[in-house]
């Protein structure tokens, strides 16, 4: 809605007057900080709406959301961005910053080339959990079997949540079975939802959100969720100053990786400076900003040393070499298969 | 026809157009819309497939088919309307006392009362759902079927007791007189003459109540468990994370028929005509 009003807004207001980039973004994903040095810097201003997931990105994008310069969608969301030719190609003369980009994540499957996008910030969907309650249960921290195994769930019951998120949940299920998380085998796929109604009467909600609090104040002792949500959980129980500490590890099993990126959007009018901006961000000190903001991983080599070492050094924000080839990035279904998944999920929720 | 009587119609005529012109453009364009919508083929990164391709229609019933191919959807349904019926009525045992005691306050107490049952209203919905988060996690009752009532309950309390309060308010005292001069106790007084008189407003009431629960998605979101899944949820889904604009529309425009069916039904029901026979 916010949306299609604002595409309203510049249909009726002129071109000229103040040099405005517009960037439709995630909620808290850059610091205020951040974005008045680059308004110093570019002597412009930065408009910014937010959205909470790819989906709901592309959906409002799909119901004629228009007039956006910048958006940060995730690998799946760019390749479909792209395949719908909704995106404008970089200028890579505009962006002599680029490479500061780890190679691990240039020439990734979802652009090859990066000729449409530039990764920004990276997130791993894992467990995240109580330490000191796990620690006295005596409970392994390292596995999916923790939030799927009836054993380890019986001392657990009504204390774990999971994402409320069809793609998500089904990908955890599919690497614990051993599955790729892209796997279509129909056989696969009966073997993961058994896996989950297994499970389910021992979880206590699906909750996308609400699970940050929920581990913070002690109540939710795992939590199947997002590396940069585990690590608020983690700061808000120490600053709260709780007689426990959270953790979180990416599962042994492997988990999935979420790479950000910014794209132009064809419809947006300023591509001069949405590439200022992409190479601003680029900068060492300015990328690392995200990181430091919301413990997210960062797939700018420049940045690392701006990056607080508490961030830097954990392993489940800043994925080690070995654990990157147990990292897979979601790829997106086409409308049959999202539905039979649809369908899937409601036979979940129901049972 | 007069010269006056034409300008009254004129008069008559222009006052009706903007309500009328509204009516058409968000209730009825967008439910045709919603009808086309449930006919057509998913597009391939959400939205809606080309209506036209190759210079034919592409219309089809699969999703209608995919809908009642098994119980699944309608077990979603009827949960729902259990929910809904269930809060409607908590709601009227709760309402119906409370707007009873408002409207025999005294006069000059009946507004500041009215304004304390819409004072909730100030501060945000979500907000006021979190803190029944907040309420109900110490009591162990968060994340459960019963968490997802209460909240439906206290969001909806409201939209009971206002109209029943207006109602209420306007019942001649003096019936009540008449009843006890002819040898009526206090029950048969409210049995035979309050209960049968509030009646609209408890029919409002109920209608103000039942329809909003059918498609709340929220609440059950945020304080449900793992298996409190209503019909909202579920066309928030199919629009949001399944990207499956027919099933979404489709959805919601059965549910449209049954409520309004639910409706006629209770119009029928509460027909005078019938309440004589």
């Amino acid at each position: 809605m916010k949306a299609l009003l604002l595409a309203a807004l510049l249909l009726a207001a002129p071109a000229r007057g103040e040099d405005v980039l517009y960037l439709y973004n995630w909620n808290n994903y850059i610091s205020d900080d951040t974005v008045q040095r680059f308004e110093t810097s570019c002597k412009c201003r930065l408009k910014q709406d937010y959205y909470s997931d790819n989906e709901e990105m592309l959906a409002k994008l799909e119901a004629g959301a228009a007039g956006y310069d910048l958006i940060v969608p995730t690998g799946n969301a760019v390749e479909s961005l792209i395949r719908r030719q909704a995106l404008r190609p970089l200028d890579k003369t505009l962006l002599p910053h680029l490479p500061n980009i780890k190679r691990e994540y240039l020439d990734p499957w979802y652009d090859p080339g990066n000729r449409y996008s530039v990764p920004y910030a990276t997130t791993v969907t894992l467990l995240g959990f109580n330490v000191t309650r796990l620690a006295e249960l005596g409970l392994p921290t390292d596995s999916w079997a923790l939030i799927f195994e009836p054993e380890y769930l019986a001392k657990l019951k009504g204390r774990v949540t999971v994402l409320n998120s069809q793609r998500e949940l089904m990908a955890a299920a599919m690497r614990y079975l051993g599955h790729s998380v892209h796997t279509r085998d129909p056989a696969q796929w009966d073997e993961a939802k058994r896996l989950i109604l297994r499970a389910k009467p021992y979880w206590a909600t699906f909750s996308n959100s609400t699970y940050i609090k929920d581990l913070a104040i002690g109540t939710i002792w795992v939590a199947h969720g997002y590396s940069s949500d585990m690590y608020r959980a983690q700061q808000d129980a120490r600053q709260a100053k709780r007689p426990f500490a959270i953790g979180f590890t990416t599962p042994k099993e492997g988990a999935v990786l979420a790479v950000d990126n910014f794209v132009l959007h064809k419809s947006g009018r300023r591509p001069d400076l949405a590439h200022r901006f992409i190479d601003f961000m680029l900068d060492g000190a300015n990328a690392a900003d995200i990181s430091n903001l919301i413990g997210a991983g960062n797939p700018n080599a420049a940045a690392t040393p701006y990056i607080a070492p508490e961030i830097a050094g954990n392993p489940a924000i800043f994925p080690s070499p070995a654990q990157m080839q147990r990292l897979e990035m979601l790829r997106d279904l086409d409308p049959a298969t999202r539905r039979s998944l649809s369908r899937m999920w409601t036979e979940i929720k129901v049972r | 026809m007069t010269k006056r009587g034409l300008r009254g119609d004129l008069t008559r005529w222009l006052v009706s157009l903007p309500p009328t012109v509204f009516l058409l453009v968000f209730f009825l364009a967008p439910t045709l819309i919603m009808v086309t919508a449930s006919f057509q083929n998913p597009g391939e990164f959400g939205g809606l497939a080309p209506l036209f391709a190759e210079g034919q229609a592409r219309l089809t019933l699969e999703t209608y088919r995919f809908f009642f191919g098994d119980w699944i959807y309608a077990e979603i349904f009827l949960r729902s309307f259990l929910v809904a019926g269930a809060t409607t009525l908590i709601c009227l045992i709760f309402a119906y006392p409370l707007a009873l005691t408002i409207a025999a306050s005294p006069k000059r107490h009946r507004d500041l009362l009215v304004l304390l049952v819409i004072l909730p209203f100030a501060s945000n919905f979500l907000i006021r759902v979190y803190a029944w988060i907040i309420l109900l996690g110490p009591a162990g009752l968060l994340y459960t079927p019963i968490a997802v009532i209460a909240g439906m309950v206290y969001v909806h309390l409201p939209f009971m007791i206002l109209p029943l309060y207006t109602n209420l308010e306007k019942h001649d005292p003096t019936l009540l007189e008449a009843a006890q001069d002819l040898g009526a106790g206090a029950w048969t007084r409210f049995w035979r003459v309050t209960w049968p008189l509030s009646l609209p407003g408890i029919w409002s009431g109920t209608a103000l109540v039942f329809i909003p629960v059918l498609g709340m998605f929220a609440i059950p979101e945020l304080l449900g468990g793992t298996g409190d899944i209503l019909i909202g949820n579920l066309i928030k889904e199919q629009f949001l994370e399944s990207r499956d604009w027919p099933l979404g529309s489709t959805l919601s425009l059965l549910l449209t028929l049954a409520v309004l069916a639910l409706a006629a039904l209770s119009a029928w029901a509460a027909s005078p005509r019938r309440q004589r026979s």
